[in-house]
């Protein structure tokens, strides 16, 4: 069974850099190729930090478990090794980067991933950069602007939704993307995620949330609560219904008892 | 006036009270007693010392040995079209080749002009490009005029003096007026010797709404010693005018790049100035604009990369003379290892120059613990109907932003390499200039590849 998974998450520990409190206690999570994973949970309940130890946050500290990815061991690779090897992070608060144009930026992600002596042809980087951008309907005009630089929330979402689609991963994190977007936003965000997992279903999605609308139009086989630091429940897509129902309220007397 | 003229064996510049008659020997009497007073001037002004505010983080008495230095004593050879000849040594050819479309080329080697070439179009709309030294002995009235009186004259101080006493040659540019140029006119320069001190001036008139851009680039070896050169830009931009400076310094290891540069804005014109530092062991550049009419404007920008334990220092001023004037500088720098860089900046508006708009800001990006940035920005208001502004920042390559790249596949140098190219590219992107973002870029990358 665990053959098949993608990624594997088992006893995961970890903290924030240095310090004591512990902010994943204990997660255990299979995703396999092709599969919608969402993790709600409260603020604080540990989803982000999870999304983020498993792209290799600095900031972050694993002291226990383990994470592999396709059978490698992701704790013990660098940040751009695992964006190299499959994984991709869309930001919940991507980056500015001021005087560095998409294109330019997306190139140079391509770029290292070829050998030393390779050199990535620029008119086929230009070719595959205006196909995907036709893909998701944006405006070429687009690249050509600075990273994120005075970006709004939504574009800087669908930004990274574009980096997606050029990068192509086959395991994507998504962490809160929703938060923050109109729902017009939201749609089109969403959309950009479907439209790449029908072009390639093996594409798995790890979707962290804080709010049960986003599933409505990304539709998850699996649904985990999470809380302190802990996944809690897991189940269908009713879980995430049923937490719309009734909140939080029964997993925190539950643990703090 | 008398004067005991003794010969030395080797011309010092601290005692070589001879090289002054030696370096004027063919000039026009106007300009033999210009540069003794200028001499005079030198040797009645101390050293700039770090208890002086405009001095106090480049310490020049421990920097540069001027006693030890020995002037480039470049003799006065002007071949009038030197279009390839043999005596432009390889490097400098190569950076020359890089260059696209020029108007003009002027080649100075070791403080002597050895090269010029003008459009030919150009010259029979009587636009002037010559040796200086030339041009002050062909008569020319402006040289006479406005050579090392109105912009940067001796009594500016030290440097300025030892550059009005001992300048070997430089540029004379005059655009007449309504006439202008369709690409930049470029000097290059070249410094060969280990431990000499090479003078060099510019002086450049743009006449009513002329256009002119100008890139000044300096090259040179690694030297094994402190080897100075020192430059006086003066730049004149009459009514409606436009011109454009570049100073590309771009020196080997042990360069010692002291620039003084003047620019008068008259009404209405436009007066464009760019330092970009790159090269040589200590940069230093005094930069003055000065806004004298109405309608003038001034965009002062800079851009500077240290690494190793370069040093380099930017003393700017935008004196807002007349009222309803505009000047807008940005310098952003990026510093790495052991490197230092000293910005420090004043606006200055004076007494009646209502609807001043002025604005500065700089910007430093660090990329070691060992780096270190000086900032400051000053205002001095002297009106009260204004719009000034200044700011600094001095940043490290945050932890978030390294993440970020680091998650789409490049590591951490390439990741360093990106921000610092898009940081100091913002600069380059306000002057766009033939071939001068595309140079600087890739001079910018060679360095980020010693980096590695």
């Amino acid at each position: 069974m665990n053959d098949a998974a993608i990624l594997s998450v088992t006893g995961l520990r970890a903290r924030v850099a240095d310090e004591d409190l512990h902010i994943l206690r204990g997660v255990d999570l299979t995703i396999r190729p092709g599969e919608i994973h969402a993790i709600m949970g409260p603020n604080g309940s540990g989803k982000s930090t999870l999304a983020k130890v498993v792209a290799g946050h600095p900031a972050y500290e694993a002291t226990g478990g383990s994470v592999t990815f396709r059978g490698e061991d992701l704790l013990d690779m660098e940040p751009d090794e695992r964006s190299q090897a499959g994984v991709f992070m869309a930001f919940q608060y991507p980056v500015e980067i001021p005087g560095v144009s998409i294109a330019n930026f997306l190139r140079t992600s391509l770029q290292a991933r070829l050998e030393d002596d390779e050199e990535l042809d620029l008119f086929d980087f230009q070719e595959l950069l205006m196909e995907r951008m036709e893909l998701l309907d944006m405006d070429p005009s687009f690249a050509q602007r600075p990273v994120n630089d005075g970006f709004s929330g939504g574009e800087k979402k669908r930004n990274e939704i574009l980096q997606m689609a050029v990068l192509k991963p086959s395991l994507a994190l998504m962490d809160e993307t929703d938060s923050g977007l109109d729902i017009d936003a939201l749609k089109i965000v969403a959309q950009g995620v479907n439209t790449l997992r029908q072009e390639n279903p093996d594409m798995s999605v790890l979707l962290i949330t804080h709010y049960q609308r986003i599933l409505n139009y990304i539709i998850p086989d699996m649904v985990h609560v999470m809380f302190r630091g802990r996944i809690v429940e897991s189940g269908g897509p009713e879980v995430a219904m049923e937490l719309e129902a009734r909140g939080y309220e029964e997993y925190r007397k539950a643990h703090v008892a | 006036m008398s004067r005991v003229v003794t010969e030395p064996e080797k011309p010092r510049l601290a005692f070589g009270t001879g090289v002054v008659p030696r370096a004027g020997a063919v000039d026009p009497d106007w300009l033999r007693v210009r540069r003794a007073k200028a001499w005079d001037v030198y040797l009645d002004t101390p050293l700039p010392s770090t208890r002086s505010e405009e001095w106090r983080y480049t310490d020049l008495s421990r920097m540069l040995p001027l006693d030890a230095l020995v002037p480039a004593n470049a003799s006065l050879a002007v071949p009038a079209m030197a279009n390839g000849d043999g005596t432009v040594p390889e490097p400098l050819r190569r950076a020359m080749a890089l260059d696209r479309h020029s108007a003009g080329r002027i080649v100075d080697v070791d403080g002597a002009i050895v090269a010029v070439e003008l459009d030919e179009s150009l010259a029979r709309q009587g636009v002037v490009l010559k040796s200086l030294r030339q041009a002050a002995r062909d008569g020319d009235p402006l040289v006479e005029s406005l050579l090392a009186t109105k912009a940067v004259p001796a009594s500016e101080g030290k440097f300025p003096a030892l550059n009005a006493a001992l300048w070997t040659d430089g540029v004379f540019l005059r655009v007449p007026a309504n006439v202008h140029l369709d690409g930049p006119i470029r000097l290059s320069r070249w410094v060969s010797h280990s431990g000499s001190a090479t003078f060099t001036r510019i002086l450049i008139v743009a006449e009513n709404h002329s256009q002119v851009s100008f890139v000044d680039e300096c090259l040179s070896p690694d030297f094994e010693s402190p080897t100075l050169v020192n430059t006086a830009v003066e730049l004149f931009s009459r009514a409606g005018a436009q011109i454009q400076y570049v100073s590309l310094q771009r020196m080997g290891k042990g360069g010692f790049y002291l620039a003084n540069q003047r620019t008068l804005a008259e009404r209405d014109s436009t007066l464009d100035t760019l330092n970009v530092a790159l090269g040589g062991s200590v940069g230093r550049v005094d930069l003055n604009a000065r806004l004298l009419g109405p309608g003038a404007n001034s965009d002062m920008l800079g851009l500077y990369f240290g690494d190793h334990d370069q040093h380099f220092d930017f003393n700017t001023s935008q004196d807002h003379v007349a009222p309803h004037a505009h000047s807008d500088l940005l310098y952003k720098g990026a510093l790495d290892d052991s490197a230092r860089g000293v910005f420090r900046g004043i606006i200055r508006v004076h007494e009646g120059a209502q609807g001043t708009d002025a604005y500065q800001t700089n910007r430093n990006l660090i990329l070691s613990d060992r780096a270190v940035a000086t900032s400051l920005p000053n205002l001095e208001i002297g009106a009260d109907d204004v719009r000034c502004s200044h700011g600094a920042t001095v940043g490290q390559l945050d932890a978030e932003s390294l993440f970020y790249l680091m998650s789409r596949g490049l590591n951490r140098e390439q990741a360093e390499r990106l921000v610092v190219l898009g940081f100091l590219g913002e600069v380059l992107s306000r002057l766009p200039l033939g071939g001068v973002t595309e140079k600087v870029t890739r001079a910018i990358e060679a360095k980020l590849g010693n980096v590695r």
